[in-house]
């Protein structure tokens, strides 16, 4: 399995007066690990939305896409009522088989089902409620969702918030493994010194590209320099607000 | 299919003239009453647990009251004033359009916009069966909104199966992505879903059953079957299997206990108010049950 390369050119997108992204030029290599960093609101969210061809942006944005088409996607946070009688399974089924889920999850699933839930350590709570996990143990069902079919692209909207340290191995070390076997992540991520370690490439977004290149080179730069004091002193707001 | 139904109408009440069965199911009223209810029960239960989970809960009493309309239309075009499905249908599949159509595009919640449309379908069929009254039996106001299950047709019952069909055939391959839809329209998109038509298959569902349902039944207890059974059974239920089955057994079950029980005790209610009651104890038993069990307890604000 070979993932995808990606170019953006000259993307620009406006959402009612306000100016969202503006004129953003990079590329992602097939293959890598791209963390796409930048402040809050800075349109990170709003760039790989418009890359899934939700937003009405212009500009141009090819995936340049090998034998397989699939894309995995870790929306942000799920936000939904709690009382919702949906357990784990259900939410794996819904998202993968075409039988209805109250009929049960179709046995050709399962074993998959089960395979991706193990590898996430959720395996033991594919009965419980979705609105009983804690917002970490949901974060960890999302990523699951997203490898079932195997996908190509990896599309990943803050996969770690909310997690502990074991879920953050266990979703680093899967997120590698994928990108190993061939396959390209793209994966907005707030903690510089993750993606200082594992990332490939980087981009920095605050409505324009104002950073991109591999890590090393670019947070040496002085340009890094300006904007890392901000970025450090929001992920230790972020913390202590959680 | 007339003659299946007179088959199956013959087998019933040749169960109850051989005393196997209650003697009030010699009436042929009562015995297309009840195939009525075994065929709206499950319906109204199953599609009630994805109208609860997307919180369309008053859609289908605005579609009710646009029923109104459609009548009045249908009388002033010289459709039957009893069964005037046409102009329903028509009328009701216009209006629930444009309410989607106006829903995506205000980008207002879901309840607000049905509040405003439910008062302006109530307020605009009102006035315009009044204009008609002259020509009709003003009782139909009354049928409409309460139905009338005893005095169903055949006509009646082949609309209320086509529509079974339809809905089967439609909602049921289609159940998960609905579901997914509802709860991330973003990642549904992304799994190649279809959000916003999936949105107007739904509406257009929910239409021509609550309209199929609305001759028999009434547009009152359309909703109460649609939201009823299904939030007892959200009450004790954690899975979507759960959820989903009892939804179906609870609105079965109000609806024949509601036909059954006035006539086999002789009590002075109506059948639709005897439905709407049983399911109204149904839920409150569930409602005690939750509040009683261990299990069931939760974060309390």
């Amino acid at each position: 399995m070979q993932g995808p390369s990606i170019e953006f050119e000259d993307v620009n997108l406006t959402l009612g007066n306000t100016r969202i992204l503006q004129d953003i030029n990079f590329a992602i290599r097939a293959g890598d690990i791209h963390c796409i960093i930048g402040a809050n609101g800075g349109g990170k969210t709003s760039l790989i939305r418009s890359m899934l061809g939700q937003m009405p942006h212009s500009g141009k944005i090819t995936i340049n896409w090998h034998e397989s088409r699939v894309v995995g996607y870790v929306p942000q946070l799920l936000e939904f009522d709690k009382t919702l009688p949906v357990t784990v399974l259900d939410f794996m089924g819904m998202t993968c088989q075409n039988r209805p889920i109250f009929l049960g999850v179709a046995r050709s699933r399962r074993s998959q089902i089960d395979e991706v839930l193990d590898r996430v350590g959720m395996i033991g709570k594919s009965k419980t409620k979705l609105g009983s996990l804690s917002g970490g143990e949901r974060q960890r069902v999302l990523f699951a969702q997203a490898l079932i079919p195997e996908p190509a692209l990896l599309v990943l909207d803050e996969p770690m918030t909310g997690l502990d340290v074991h879920g953050r191995e266990i979703l680093e070390r899967a997120i590698v493994e994928f990108t190993d076997a061939g396959g390209t992540a793209i994966w907005i991520n707030h903690d510089i010194a993750q993606v200082n370690e594992i990332a490939n490439t980087l981009t920095y977004i605050d409505r324009e590209v104002l950073l991109d290149g591999a890590p090393r080179q670019v947070l040496a730069s002085g340009a890094a320099a300006r904007l890392f004091p901000t970025l450090e002193l929001l992920d230790t707001k972020t913390s202590e607000a959680n | 299919m007339s003659a299946f139904y007179d088959l199956l109408r013959q087998f019933i009440i040749g169960l109850a003239d051989e005393g196997i069965i209650h003697y009030t199911f010699l009436y042929e009223f009562v015995v297309n009453g009840f195939l009525c209810a075994l065929v709206i029960g499950p319906l109204l239960g199953g599609i009630g647990t994805m109208v609860v989970i997307k919180r369309m809960a008053f859609f289908s009493q605005a579609v009710g009251n646009a029923a109104l309309t459609g009548v009045a239309i249908g009388v002033i075009i010289g459709e039957s004033y009893t069964a005037p499905y046409m102009s329903m249908f028509s009328f009701c599949i216009l209006f629930a359009l444009f309410l989607n159509f106006s829903k995506n595009r205000t980008k207002m919640s879901s309840d607000t916009l049905i509040g405003v449309f439910l008062s302006i379908s109530l307020a605009i069929g009102a006035t315009a069966l009044l204009w008609v009254s002259a020509r009709v039996n003003t009782h139909i106001l009354d049928t409409i909104m309460f139905g009338s299950i005893l005095t169903v047709n055949d006509t009646d019952m082949n609309v209320l199966l086509v529509t079974t069909v339809i809905t089967a055939l439609v909602a049921l391959p289609l159940y998960n992505q609905m579901l997914l839809a509802s709860l991330n329209p973003s990642l549904a998109h992304v799994r190649g879903i279809n959000v916003h038509l999936l949105e107007y298959v739904f509406v257009l569902l929910v239409t021509i059953l609550t309209v199929a349902c609305v001759k028999i039944v009434g547009a009152v207890l359309v909703e109460a079957l649609l939201l009823i059974p299904a939030a007892a059974s959200r009450n004790l239920n954690r899975s979507i299997r759960g959820f989903v089955l009892w939804s179906v057994i609870f609105s079965t079950a109000s609806c024949l206990i509601g036909i059954y029980a006035p006539m086999r005790w002789d009590l002075p209610i109506p059948s639709g108010g005897a439905i709407i009651l049983t399911a109204a104890i149904i839920f409150v038993v569930t409602m005690l049950i939750r509040m009683a069990l261990p299990q069931y307890r939760e974060a309390s604000i």
